[in-house]
């Protein structure tokens, strides 16, 4: 029993984590971290550079602007203070709020790892202050907010999957771009042109990644087939009365 | 221009084509593509910036020598989504239909990256009066390609123009569609949004070849 | 030399005063708008309300709400009732007529519940509170308005669908925060909401089905009425899959209501 409950609860996760690398790829299917997406995926190193630096910023402020929203942002969150705090609504700063501590995390992650690993931030540390302009980390915490992802844990696993999906993606713009200098793209085609129209290909085969089903559309799935083997025999009648949702 | 010197004319005129900030400067390309599927929207999206980026860049000018350089970043955004913020407040009290047309840009104006990168790149080095140009440049250069990807996108995928329909009626069968035309469902979807934008770049790029890479 | 504006000192400070000033100017125009926008927002229920009812100012093609200054009056006119049921787990619990809900609450219009906290509280296990508007449509048919609330693309999408006794759908209207102009945004457009109209919630044997905002629907003019299926818009699947989820999950929930209606009736 017990193992069924955490079985479920990983269930959950795998789900989320999948959805968000392919399904909801930030990339191919919202067009969020465009910018940086375009400007840094020349060289497969830097991308991979710039990739990792996402997946990493993405993982910390995904669940600490979680935890803002929880208990300071949403209608009613500040009840914990006490009953009297329970009727502000402080969701018109959430925009704010969410910028600002992406912006203070970028710098704090800054000075830690240049702190603690040289190397690392010689690899990393160019492309920090340009994630804190990367619409990608922004739109992360604004899907975290609108989509309602419901514990810490899920919304850990939501940062790390959207930053693998976009790792992915930048990862695999970069490797096109470095192979496509050996074609003979037209002249005023070359560097961006191409890669704008390869993007949009790109995109076009992520769509596919849509018809995947997940859990809650199986679940969906079942119960139309269950309605739609009903039929309106007499005989049936009443066992259609027995399947009905609500009772 | 007589109200302009030569130097402050270029700063409007240059970022309409040959540093345009869509197809040279690639920035603000996120909003590009998920808003042109409709002329309208293109251009509701372009008034909006012109507006951000005109204030916010001669907010920031006027900031820049206060400013500590060590968060400069953070202090940009928050000007950028104070303003937003205002405005959407400001709407959603004595404009109620306005600000339910222009709530769905909020989040895409706070997020564009085209309003960072002219604060970054011109607005902390010069005077109220260029950033302001600037700005207007820049916003106004963005807006020819949103409204041109948006033209196209409506027109080829739609069969409208700011939805009045132009190439007849697809389900009566009049106008173009009479002679077995339909509408290109897939200019619709947002990858095509990408693909429109390339093209826009390859005619830019032939026809000015100073442009082209490498 | 060092400047002045690179001293951690001044950072510092500057960092306070932004934030004081910051926080200050936004949160006293919020706290002083409030009240108007609030206004806004309740009028717009009203209009909401009132369109899926089918009272509304439509021309030919678009979608017109009754005027902010007629709304009030309208309101009072057209909507006869408002009924509040409580549901838990899946079953009714209690049912409120809105002079009880008002006394239980402050004297607080069921109109004004607020969905998405109902529907949070259904998933904390909690009671969820359902308001039903009970009024008369252009016809004279006796139309029942149910609210209901989801997610779309990019972020939340709600809507107000009128059905008669036997779930039928009576009329409708749809609305969201930021679904992507010209795709998803195209759900409060009447081309989209009028196809509703006419559509069997149930099946033929009277079990809940909902409406599926169906791709590749065999029927685009939309003649089957007993489908359970209405046309998709192009381009715009997850925006449509929320529609679809969201009538499902939350109209379900007045189907008990019905079943008494008819009991009653019988």
């Amino acid at each position: 029993m017990f193992q069924d409950h955490i079985k479920i609860k990983n269930m959950e996760h795998i789900e989320l984590f999948f959805k968000s690398i392919f399904i909801d790829n930030m990339v191919f299917a919202t067009f969020l971290g465009m910018c940086s997406y375009l400007a840094v995926s020349k060289k497969v190193s830097t991308a991979v550079g710039l990739g990792a630096a996402v997946i990493f910023v993405l993982a910390i402020t995904v669940p600490l602007n979680w935890l803002l929203d929880q208990y300071v942002l949403q209608p009613g969150a500040l009840s914990w203070l006490g009953a009297e705090y329970a009727d502000y609504d402080l969701s018109f700063l959430s925009f704010i709020m969410f910028i600002a501590t992406i912006a203070t995390m970028v710098q704090l992650v800054e000075i830690v790892v240049e702190k603690f690993s040289p190397s690392l931030y010689n690899s990393l540390g160019i492309f920090l202050p340009l994630i804190a302009v990367n619409c990608a980390i922004l739109g992360g915490s604004l899907f975290m907010q609108s989509r309602e992802i419901a514990t810490l844990g899920l919304a850990t696993t939501y940062g790390i999957g959207s930053g693998i999906g976009w790792f992915l993606a930048i990862l695999a713009i970069a490797a096109i771009r470095e192979k496509i200098r050996y074609s003979n793209v037209p002249p005023a085609l070359r560097g961006l042109g191409i890669t704008f129209i390869i993007t949009g290909l790109m995109a076009i085969g992520f769509m596919s990644f849509g018809g995947m089903l997940t859990g809650g559309d199986e679940e969906a799935k079942e119960e139309t087939t269950v309605a739609a083997q009903v039929v309106p025999t007499e005989m049936n009648t009443e066992l259609a009365n027995n399947t009905k949702i609500e009772e | 221009m007589g109200l302009l010197s030569k130097k402050d004319a270029a700063l409007i005129k240059d970022p309409l084509a040959d540093n345009n900030p869509i197809t040279i400067q690639v920035l603000g390309i996120c909003s590009a593509l998920a808003i042109t599927a409709e002329l309208e929207a293109s251009i509701v999206m372009s008034i909006s910036v012109l507006f951000v980026l005109g204030v916010g860049n001669v907010v920031i000018s006027l900031m820049r020598n206060i400013i500590p350089s060590k968060i400069r970043i953070i202090v940009q955004l928050i000007v950028v989504a104070t303003l937003v913020i205002i405005v959407d407040l400001v709407l959603k009290a004595f404009a109620y239909e306005l600000s339910k047309t222009l709530s769905v840009f909020v989040g895409l104006i706070i997020t564009n990256c085209i309003i960072m990168g002219r604060f970054e790149a011109f607005a902390l080095g010069n005077g109220p009066w260029r950033s302001f140009l600037d700005g207007i440049g820049n916003a106004l250069g963005y807006a020819v390609i949103l409204i041109i990807v948006g033209f196209f996108r409506e027109l080829l995928g739609s069969g409208t123009l700011l939805g009045i329909p132009v190439l007849g009626d697809p389900i009566e069968k009049t106008g173009l569609y009479a002679f077995g035309y339909e509408n290109n469902g897939f200019m619709l979807l947002s990858p095509m949004a990408l693909i429109v934008v390339g093209i826009i770049i390859w005619v830019q790029r032939t026809r000015n070849k100073a442009l082209v890479e490498d | 030399m060092e400047k002045r504006t690179d001293k951690n000192s001044y950072t510092v400070i500057f960092a306070i005063i932004m934030v004081l000033v910051v926080g200050s100017l936004l949160a006293y125009l919020a706290a002083s708008l409030k009240p108007t926008i609030t206004e806004n927002q309740r009028l717009e229920k009203q209009q909401n309300i009132l369109y899926a009812m089918g009272v509304n100012n439509n021309d030919e093609s678009s979608a017109v709400f009754v005027s902010t200054e007629e709304a009030p009056k309208l309101f009072s006119d057209k909507v006869s009732e408002q009924i509040v049921l409580e549901v838990k787990d899946g079953k009714m619990i209690s049912q409120m007529t809105r002079q009880e809900y008002m006394d239980a609450n402050n004297g607080q219009e069921p109109y004004l519940i607020d969905v998405k906290k109902q529907k949070s509280n259904a998933k904390d296990g909690k009671a969820r509170k359902l308001p039903l508007f009970v009024g008369k449509n252009k016809e004279g048919k006796t139309v029942y308005v149910a609210p209901i609330y989801g997610k779309g693309l990019w972020d939340a999408i709600w809507g107000y669908v009128a059905i008669d006794e036997n779930m039928v759908v009576q009329g409708a209207y749809f609305d969201h925060k930021g679904e992507t102009p010209g795709l998803g945004a195209n759900i409060k457009q009447r081309y989209f909401m009028d196809d509703f109209y006419g559509e069997h919630l149930l099946t033929e044997s009277g079990a809940f089905k909902g409406i599926t905002v169906a791709k590749g629907n065999a029927d685009p003019k939309n003649e089957d009425k007993m489908d359970n299926e209405v046309d998709a818009i192009a381009g715009a699947t997850i925006t449509g899959d929320g529609v679809s989820a969201m009538i499902k999950s939350d109209l379900k929930l007045y189907k008990p209501y019905f079943d008494n209606l008819k009991k009653q009736a019988n």
